[in-house]
């Protein structure tokens, strides 16, 4: 994180200029500071590499699908074995430089992301053919992302169409250095950020909320394609620290709103409600890809534990309230790969957003809690080491040491009720749940009596009709009325029928 | 950090944070300038962590971005992930409590420690309508202040005295402090030109990478 100071001015030397080769010409940054001789060359011994790579690996997924079918027919149990082969190709694909010693831990990696698992499986049609290419990441997603993007820059007219170019021209160049270090990456893409920005800005004459825009739009647009390569990338320990602090956030389950001294009353249902919607928020961080969507679930998550700590003191959440409440959020929350979230945000999102703006302060705020949690201890909770210790060895637990320390059994429920909201709120639900049940049954009693009443009720028409018939049975006695019909035609009463009468002509 | 556009824009954005124990009424002081109120049923805001003032100093229009921070002992650790790229810093404590004067000094020597003068220091003795029972002497602090290029001041949320002041002063002297690095930028001119240049070759060649892309995949 330190390290965005450094980067805000682009310091070029001389000698920085000419080719790395040191064949005499200039070299490019954007041929990794070779001459266009030299980073040919180059360019073209890493794309033979890697298309031999792509062929070894489409031949290794062959084998191991064979393999897989094989063993699906002498394996007992058929459908799991030829599942889990069929996941495994998939997963490894995406992941085709991910060295053999590092699977395990991508596969837990790939567990937590259900929304890569999807896309790749979508891709692997595609991905047979061996040639890279940036479209071969578009998926379904990024399709819709660059579909709004170019709407977007119609807008602009020109300058849109030279913002397009640049956009795919870096995208281009970032394609070929899928082998830098996740800071080399982060800093090309600032780079890019701070020469577009002061491009627009003096194209905009200064008008930062256009400039603003358009930075959003290129940041979205970029981000999303790049998200695939750059998040969590294998070149550096993000996945341990994922990893560890799951682990911390586990092993502190302990820790109760009272020790970190959160000013958050959780026996009212609005401030539950609201704690509930913020670890909805932080969760939600992880299934974003444009780093500035991801700031947005925090500065969502921000406001509802602000409106959390404004319900239960009445006055407004100062940042000595805030931060203990956004600690104990994410320790309930424990969000997925927090840590990989967080370096993404930091090496990716725009600048300009990260250090002055809003956002900016809860995610200064959640790197914060991060950081507290990493390096807590007995007395950042006022206690004693023993007490910690214990805690933390699962000897003890302090929400069950006050009500005589076993599990709480039907008749001791109310008491336990008192010390926990989680407890509370569960025989509420029980209380809503036998409730529910008891309707359900007067209902039910209702409906068959219902279907009684209208049995005996169509009896009792029966019945009566029945009655009746029998009182007024039907006679019928001829009637002296005349009709007219066509079988009494010779009725004597009636005058004879017309006679057609034929004129002449 | 100083600037929000770079050439043409004239729009300051500054970072101050706000630095100090619990209860030396950190939040009372800028809800007052920038709510103007003290202790009201009636503030609106949600929160009180993260303000912001838009002001206009002698025709330059700046924003100002208050960043509160957690005043609590055990967070004292987490100072540095705040206090990171901010222009100011308000070190604020409490005129009846000698402590958090102590506080105080600390900060200062890590603030100073860890940004150098970059920083514009603000050390405010908060609470001055408790003149009465004051256990930091006008003396100590205004020359403590003065031996560590910090500006002193008095105020009270309460009364809303010197809240005015201090806010628009530290403005001030951090748009001077801005402009000097600008100018110092500007002084080697020849410089910056030539790295300027380096960027546009940076972002003006990969137009031609495309070109050379296709030809070698194809």
């Amino acid at each position: 994180m330190s390290q965005r100071t450094e980067r805000r001015g682009i310091h070029v030397d001389q000698s920085d200029l000419l080719c790395k080769k040191g064949c005499g010409y200039y070299g490019n940054a954007a041929w990794q500071g070779l001459c266009s001789k030299c980073w040919r060359e180059e360019y073209q011994r890493v794309r033979q590499k890697q298309i031999q790579d792509d062929w070894a690996l489409a031949e290794k997924l062959q084998r191991e699908e064979e393999e897989a079918y094989a063993s699906s027919h002498s394996v007992r149990d058929p459908q799991s074995a030829a599942g889990h082969a069929a996941l495994a190709p998939f997963s490894k694909f995406e992941e085709k430089k991910t060295n053999e010693k590092t699977r395990k831990v991508t596969t837990v990696k790939k567990f937590f992301s259900p929304s890569s698992r999807t896309s790749s499986k979508k891709e692997s049609p595609e991905g047979k053919t061996p040639s890279p290419s940036i479209s071969r990441h578009a998926s379904f997603d990024t399709d819709q992302v660059s579909k709004d993007f170019v709407e977007f820059l119609k807008n602009l007219h020109k300058p849109g169409r030279e913002i397009h170019k640049q956009c795919r021209a870096f995208l281009m160049n970032m394609s070929s250095k899928k082998d830098l270090g996740a800071d080399e990456l982060s800093e090309c893409v600032q780079d890019f950020y701070q020469s577009l920005a002061d491009r627009l800005t003096g194209h905009f004459k200064g008008s930062s909320e256009s400039v603003e825009q358009v930075m959003d739009q290129v940041e979205k647009y970029i981000m999303t394609r790049l998200y695939k390569s750059v998040f969590c990338p294998e070149t550096t320990d993000d996945e341990k620290k994922d990893l560890a602090i799951q682990h911390r956030i586990r092993a502190l389950h302990w820790v109760t709103i009272q020790m970190l001294c959160v000013s958050m009353d959780e026996e009212i249902p609005e401030v539950s409600e609201n704690v509930l919607k913020a670890i909805t928020d932080v969760i939600e961080m992880d299934s974003k890809r444009v780093p500035r969507d991801k700031l947005a679930c925090i500065t969502r998550c921000s406001k509802h534990i602000f409106s959390a700590i404004r319900i239960t003191k009445n006055e407004p959440a100062s940042a000595d309230d805030f931060l203990p409440a956004l600690i104990y959020i994410v320790l309930k929350a424990n969000p997925p790969r927090l840590q990989s979230n967080i370096q993404y945000i930091t090496r990716f999102c725009n600048p300009s957003r990260l250090m002055t703006g809003e956002d900016g302060y809860y995610f200064t705020n959640l790197c914060c809690a991060v950081a507290f949690i990493e390096k807590l201890d007995a007395q950042s909770l006022n206690l004693s080491p023993e007490e910690f210790e214990r805690y933390m060895s699962g000897q003890a637990s302090p929400r069950f040491s006050s009500s005589d320390g076993d599990w709480p059994d039907g008749a001791q429920g109310v008491g336990v009720a008192v010390t926990n909201p989680a407890l509370a709120q569960l025989n509420h639900n029980l209380e809503l749940l036998s409730g529910l049940c008891s309707r359900q049954e007067a209902v039910m009693e209702a409906a068959q009596s219902l279907q009684a009443d209208l049995l005996s009720w169509s009896e009792s028409v029966q019945r009566e009709v029945r009655d009746i018939l029998e009182k007024y049975p039907l006679e019928i006695k001829s009637s002296k009325v005349s009709a007219i019909d066509t079988n009494n035609v010779d009725n004597e009463n009636l005058p004879s029928p017309i006679k057609p009468q034929v004129f002449a002509g | 950090m100083a600037t929000a556009g770079a050439a043409g824009s004239r729009t300051y954005s500054f970072k101050v944070v706000l630095l100090g124990e619990g209860c030396v009424g950190k939040t009372s002081l800028v809800l007052r300038y920038c709510e103007n109120k003290f202790n009201d049923k009636h503030i609106t805001t949600l929160q009180a962590s993260f303000l912001t003032k838009k002001l206009n100093i002698t025709g330059k229009r700046v924003n100002l971005a208050i960043w509160d921070t957690a005043g609590q002992e055990r967070f004292h650790a987490l100072g540095p992930i705040y206090y990171r790229d901010s222009n100011g810093a308000i070190l604020v404590y409490d005129i009846t409590d000698e402590d958090s004067f102590q506080k105080v000094k600390n900060w200062v020597k890590e603030l100073r420690k860890m940004l150098g003068n970059e920083i514009c220091l603000c050390i405010v003795g908060n609470k001055i309508d408790l003149d009465k029972d004051r256990n930091v002497s006008v003396e100590e602090a205004e020359s403590y202040s003065e031996s560590v290029g910090a500006k002193h001041y008095h105020t009270s949320a309460k009364l809303n005295k010197g809240i005015e002041e201090l806010f628009l002063d530290l403005c001030k002297r951090m748009m001077e402090t801005a402009q000097a690095e600008e100018r110092a930028k500007g002084n080697g001119a020849s410089q910056s030109a030539s790295s300027r240049r380096g960027v546009q070759i940076v972002d003006d060649e990969p137009q031609a990478t495309p070109a050379g892309g296709c030809c070698s995949s194809g």
